[in-house]
């Protein structure tokens, strides 16, 4: 019997992830203990290329949509699989991130033990979200979801000797699951009014059915308070800053580089085309979105300035990228060329802010690993000793503060724009204030990291081990890349914005 | 015939509100799941009612109950690593009450 293609990647990711404990307990017989870590990268790696199998397959087929179901139990009734540009897109920024996380962890987490659960909730992440980009029902995106919010729970509070990890993780858990709890509850009342809980059959039916516009308003209420805690969109932000800088630093790469913008998904995928076709009067909700994007961003940038601590810091800056991510969803859920613009926009920056923020944390884990403090005043100057990952630093600060050659300036460029174009121009110029503040923060991060001499307490520290600093530098060749030669990038975006906003290919399953 | 459906919607949403104001007014740590845990109750309870409702008319549809069975076991899942959290809540703090629990700043 042949596999299907598209589930090859979740299928790989979950079998690797069972199988990492008897692999680790194989190579401690053998007394080689890397075999576990070197068969997650494997893992990664073999996942990754079928990726790019579905990738091609989706770029040949007509409309390039592939979808799969279990044989008889097709929609509406049944659980279904649909891949398109934007579930394409959204799987290789979590499979690439997660790899990168994977090499990372070799030297940073030596000293843990448990580490055969490290990986195996690590791969269960990377499947869970792979798995909810590739969802065609709320079944199956209920199910993934909930993979992944689980084991990203217990990654943050992985450290558990620690009062840190715990108490954030506690925090991280009661409002996580509370979010992912309203959004079930939407789904129910959804699958009240429509009868099927597949996102092409909602669509059809609530096109064409007359719904109180009350009780929609409620629903897009619910998933948007939903998703927004999951995406820490301000005031439900309070736990990011909490559980972002006390997970060990991969996985507050993960965290901050992947993890939200799965919500991100959700809400682009169920507002933009689950929902959309209903008549109610998206402006409000194009409105309140704005305004809760340029809450977020004025927040997070106003409390990252005040952070001395440097995880902190990257998480507060975490909060103000979301809101940047945000406005240009709310441009998205505007329609026509002008929302195709926007969510283009949006698109670039969730790759553009998972690589960069992606990068900075790694960079944030190797000072730590190196001087086993966040404390920037502690740190100062440690970049004269460390030169590879002060480089990288400097990259990423730069390109995350949004200064031409990289590639945070092409999105925020792009978002501002589009933002204009939606006549939003009091957002736009919020943003641009915004852009500042951050720069002014990622300078003073650099002043103090890079510039400044170093003193006595960093004296000794050595640079990071060659296999810290492959990820890194990746994910820096990467940053430097977009922004010089950014049209494949853009144009695969705007694939995965058009084929988000394309709903007469999507309800022809 | 029993009661109308959207008897069991409000009392869900009844329900829901009690687990709202459980996580929101309760400082225990293990009331907080509690109020979890009935939040999800409402949840199921929502789905099960409304899986009489909807088209076809006149049989269960069996989505909703197995939606209801796949939640179930997630719901068990978020409770194991709550509470395992709570117990190491506990080890460092010697309490869990969550007013305690708050050397994080904001």
């Amino acid at each position: 019997m042949e596999f299907p293609l598209l589930l090859q990647p979740i299928l790989i990711l979950v079998v690797s992830a069972v199988l990492v404990p008897p692999i680790s307990l194989l190579g401690k017989a053998l007394k080689f203990e890397r075999l576990r870590e070197v068969f997650t990268i494997a893992g990664f790696i073999v996942a990754f290329y079928s990726l790019c199998n579905v990738y091609l397959k989706v770029s040949t087929v007509e409309g390039h949509l592939l979808s799969y179901h279990f044989k008889g139990l097709g929609p509406p009734f049944g659980v279904t699989f649909i891949v398109d540009w934007l579930s394409v897109f959204m799987a290789f920024l979590f499979c690439g991130l997660g790899l990168m996380a994977a090499i990372y962890s070799i030297r940073y987490m030596e000293e843990d033990t448990g580490l055969d659960k490290y990986y195996t909730l690590l791969l269960t992440l990377v499947a869970g979200l792979v798995g909810v980009s590739f969802a065609g029902d709320f079944f199956n995106f209920f199910v993934f979801w909930e993979t992944f919010c689980i084991s990203s729970y217990v990654l943050v509070t992985f450290r558990i000797r620690k009062w840190e990890p715990v108490e954030a993780g506690f925090k991280y858990l009661i409002m996580g699951t509370f979010g992912s709890l309203l959004v079930l509850l939407a789904m129910s009342y959804l699958y009240g009014l429509t009868g099927t809980l597949s996102f092409p059959y909602i669509a059809k039916a609530l096109s064409t059915a007359t719904v109180n516009p009350v009780l929609l308003y409620f629903l897009i209420g619910l998933l948007l308070t939903g998703f927004g805690i999951c995406a820490a969109v301000v005031p439900f932000h309070t736990w990011l800053p909490d559980a972002h800088p006390a997970a060990p630093s991969p996985i507050s790469a993960m965290l901050s580089g992947v993890v939200i913008k799965a919500a991100v998904y959700g809400i682009i995928r169920i507002l933009a085309v689950v929902l959309y076709p209903v008549s109610i009067d998206w402006g409000i909700i194009v409105l309140v979105v704005a305004i809760f994007a340029t809450l977020t961003m004025t927040v997070g940038n106003v409390m990252a300035l005040l952070q001395d601590d440097i995880k902190r810091l990257l998480a507060f800056s975490s909060v103000a990228q979301m809101g940047y991510i945000m406005l240009a969803v709310s441009v998205g859920l505007v329609g026509g060329v002008i929302g195709l613009y926007g969510l283009t926009a949006g698109l670039l920056h969730v790759m553009n802010h998972a690589i960069m923020k992606g990068l900075l944390f790694l960079c944030a884990g190797a000072l730590l690993h190196a001087a086993g403090t966040r404390n920037l005043k502690e740190l100062t100057g440690i970049g004269h000793k460390m030169p590879v990952t002060a480089v990288v630093l400097a990259v990423g600060a730069l390109a995350i503060s949004g200064i031409p050659p990289f590639n945070g300036f092409i999105s925020e460029l792009a978002i501002i724009l589009a933002s204009i174009n939606a006549g939003m121009g009091i957002f736009a110029a919020i943003m641009l204030a915004n852009i500042i503040i951050g720069f002014s923060y990622y300078l003073k991060l650099l002043y103090i990291l890079v510039w400044q001499s170093p003193t006595e307490k960093v004296r000794s520290v050595k640079e990071a081990p060659i296999s810290m600093l492959f990820p890194m530098v990746i994910l820096m060749i990467l940053c430097i890349v977009i922004g010089v030669w950014p049209q494949p990038f853009i144009g695969f975006a705007s694939q995965a914005a058009e084929a988000a906003l394309n709903l007469t290919t999507y309800i022809r399953i | 015939m029993g009661l109308d459906v959207i008897w069991y919607l409000v009392s869900a949403m009844v329900l829901f509100f009690i687990g709202v104001y459980c996580i929101v007014a309760k400082r225990n740590a293990i009331k907080t799941i509690i109020g979890i845990e009935i939040i999800t109750t409402a949840i199921h309870l929502n789905f099960i009612a409304l899986s009489v409702a909807v088209p076809p008319y006149g049989v269960v549809d069996a989505l909703a109950q197995s939606i209801v069975i796949m939640s179930m076991v997630i719901g068990a899942a978020i409770a194991t690593v709550a509470l395992m959290v709570i117990i190491k809540i506990y080890r460092h703090y010697k309490t869990i009450d969550l007013r305690k629990v708050s050397k994080l700043r904001w």
